[in-house]
């Protein structure tokens, strides 16, 4: 079976959602159902032990066969990512945790450099670590030599809607990598997902192209489509772009033929 | 008066909001509000995160024309003692509030700085997010609350004309128009994480006001990279001591400027009190504005004892329940958010200690 293996954890959707940006928690947990997902990412932020309407851990943890990725989003340190997942595994239980570092609460681009320090501690206490990061191939080579379970390459910014504009830089990260890479954050809409997931990503994570969508169940269950089809066309063999016609009269005919 | 900061008069800083303010520039509101509504739905999302004011003290020692509050008001003096402040976020936590904004008046001798980081303490204790609107402090006594659990200071320049800044201000350590200009910076510095500005609008001429709010807004962007910048849009409210406003405000040009900034900062958080009407508020949620005030109480007292609380700074349009507020936002399929933050995050934000020791 095609799976994805993350850790010792074992998916066969290679769909992550993001639960944040929703109408309100029913539409989410709806469209969680829809999506197929058996991983989504909640924000620490976003647990709420002392409201029940206001908690997103609680009905997700009700959801069967789905685990949940406390993210660290708001974090501006790799000192305060490292505390937040700390607080996160103990809420949760979760072995998973999503680094996400932007010291900048306006643009929300991952930090380099306190990722990469968060990262090394927090795989060295054993968690199964899955960074947010820019599409850089060297911090991706660095991040799975700490130990990262894999790494998460933006297409574009955080709810940009700008599809994969790193798709260069991904590639390389794909054709380098030892670990799942997916790609996180930027996707508008299904089709960019399966081309991410033609191009040889192991997942895709969306979220505000479903939580902001008019139907966003709907959306979900496009976006799951997608990204199988996606996946089973890189499985299949995708046929190589020509890039350009054959000449009538061969460049090497003066070579003349093999003997 | 002391030399005014360049960006205060660098147009360059508003080029692109300044035609959106006029209505002869074409831009019609409907789409302006489309565009707005496109932006804010793209990055914060269909949730409007919540927070509510706490009055812990109504002593005053500036004399500020437009407030409730001033020193020369017959308005009884009190402040709230720790007990009692433990009180009244009890009472709001049963509210489901998660996200607190502390008020004082400017520094006196009852509620000055000390006071004021017992209660930062206090309340950290029992909320994820607290926030502060007082008076104007130095960097270290900003950095000792955000060593104490204070995430977001809220100052607002009242009007960035210093002509119009004198008369309104009368006495007081508010009279100095820079040293509060400057205020965001030294809360910055300090370690604070995110930072309110505004304008009291109704008492300058408001296409100057949101023009200088702009430049003063994008200043501090590219000043300090990770600074965290909320935008209010106050309008002036019938208060004690009767003061009426220079200028007036009508919804439509509010509504205008709140898009242009939105429009102009995508990503920036705006602001909106339960000053507004429920109609306004109702109307301007998720359409530029992205954090809303709830159940608001503008006495010293006012959520667990409401009936003694005493006078309050200024009258709120906005007196509906917190329940019936969430209600009309999630009938325009809008996620109330009360806890939108998380303690694991507190901290002075520019320590350079290592991550982990």
């Amino acid at each position: 079976m095609d799976s994805l293996q993350l850790g010792s954890y074992e998916f066969s959707s290679r769909l992550i959602l993001g639960t944040g940006k929703f109408s309100s928690t029913r539409v989410m947990l709806d469209a969680v159902r829809a999506s197929g997902t058996q991983l989504v990412t909640v924000a620490l932020r976003r647990f709420n032990r002392e409201q029940a309407e206001d908690d997103l851990f609680g009905p997700l943890s009700e959801i069967g066969g789905i685990t949940i990725m406390p993210n660290t989003s708001g974090a501006a340190t790799a000192r305060e990512a490292v505390r937040a997942a700390h607080i996160s595994r103990e809420l949760s239980g979760s072995p998973f945790v999503k680094v996400e570092i932007h010291p900048n609460p306006h643009h929300l681009m991952p930090d380099p450099i306190e990722t990469y320090e968060a990262c090394r501690i927090l795989a060295g206490e054993g968690f199964l670590v899955m960074p947010y990061i820019p599409a850089d191939p060297v911090l991706s080579k660095r991040l799975e030599e700490v130990g990262c379970t894999s790494v998460m390459p933006l297409g574009s910014a955080i709810g940009s809607g700008q599809g994969l504009s790193t798709a260069e830089m991904v590639r390389i990260i794909i054709r380098e990598s030892n670990i799942p890479v997916i790609v996180d954050a930027g996707l508008r809409s299904p089709s960019e997902a399966c081309a991410a997931m033609e191009m040889g990503c192991d997942a895709v994570l969306v979220n505000s192209a479903v939580a902001v969508s008019s139907d966003p169940v709907a959306m979900a269950s496009a976006f799951a489509e997608a990204v199988q089809a996606g996946r089973r066309a890189k499985l299949a063999g995708i046929m190589p772009r020509s890039g350009s016609a054959v000449a009538t009269s061969p460049l090497t005919s003066f070579l003349g033929t093999a003997s | 008066m002391s030399t005014l900061p360049a960006w205060l008069s660098d147009e360059r800083l508003s080029a692109d909001i300044a035609p959106m303010l006029s209505e002869s520039s074409g831009a019609s509101l409907e789409r302006l509000a489309t565009e707005a509504q496109a932006l804010t739905l793209r990055r914060f999302g269909r949730i409007v995160s919540l927070y509510a004011p706490l009055y812990l003290s109504n002593f005053c020692s500036s004399g500020c024309a437009y407030c409730g509050f001033a020193s020369d008001r017959k308005t009884p003096r009190r402040r709230l003692e720790t007990g009692e402040i433990e009180k009244e976020l009890v009472a709001m936590k049963s509210l489901g509030i998660g996200d607190v904004l502390l008020l004082t008046g400017e520094r006196t001798s009852s509620a000055g700085y000390d006071y004021l980081r017992r209660a930062v303490e206090t309340a950290a204790r029992h909320m994820p997010r607290v926030a502060v609107e007082a008076f104007p402090m130095t960097v270290s006594e900003y950095r000792g609350l955000a060593e104490s659990g204070c995430t977001a200071v809220t100052i607002y320049q009242e009007t960035y004309d210093p002509e119009n800044y004198r008369k309104l201000h009368r006495w007081g350590p508010k009279r100095d128009f820079l040293e509060r200009l400057e205020t965001p910076e030294r809360a910055l510095l300090g370690g604070i994480r995110s930072v309110g500005v505004g304008a009291l609008l109704g008492l300058s001429e408001p296409v100057g006001e949101a023009l200088a709010m702009a430049r003063h807004v994008r200043h501090l962007c590219k000043t300090y990279w990770k600074a965290g910048i909320a935008v209010s849009f106050p309008r002036i409210r019938p208060q004690e001591g009767g003061y009426q406003p220079a200028y007036t405000v009508d919804d439509r040009f509010l509504a205008r400027m709140i898009f242009a900034f939105r429009i102009g900062m995508p990503d920036v958080e705006l602001v909106l009190s339960t000053r507004e009407t429920p109609r306004f508020r109702d109307g301007m949620a998720g359409i530029g504005i992205t954090r809303m005030s709830i159940a608001s109480r503008t006495t010293v007292g006012g959520y667990h004892d409401p009936d003694s609380a005493g006078s309050s700074q200024f009258e709120v349009s906005d007196d509906r329940s917190a329940e019936a507020f969430c209600q009309a936002l999630r009938s325009k399929h809008l996620e109330p958010v009360f806890k939108n933050w998380d303690t694991a995050y507190n901290g002075p934000v520019n320590s350079e200690e290592p991550a982990c020791s």
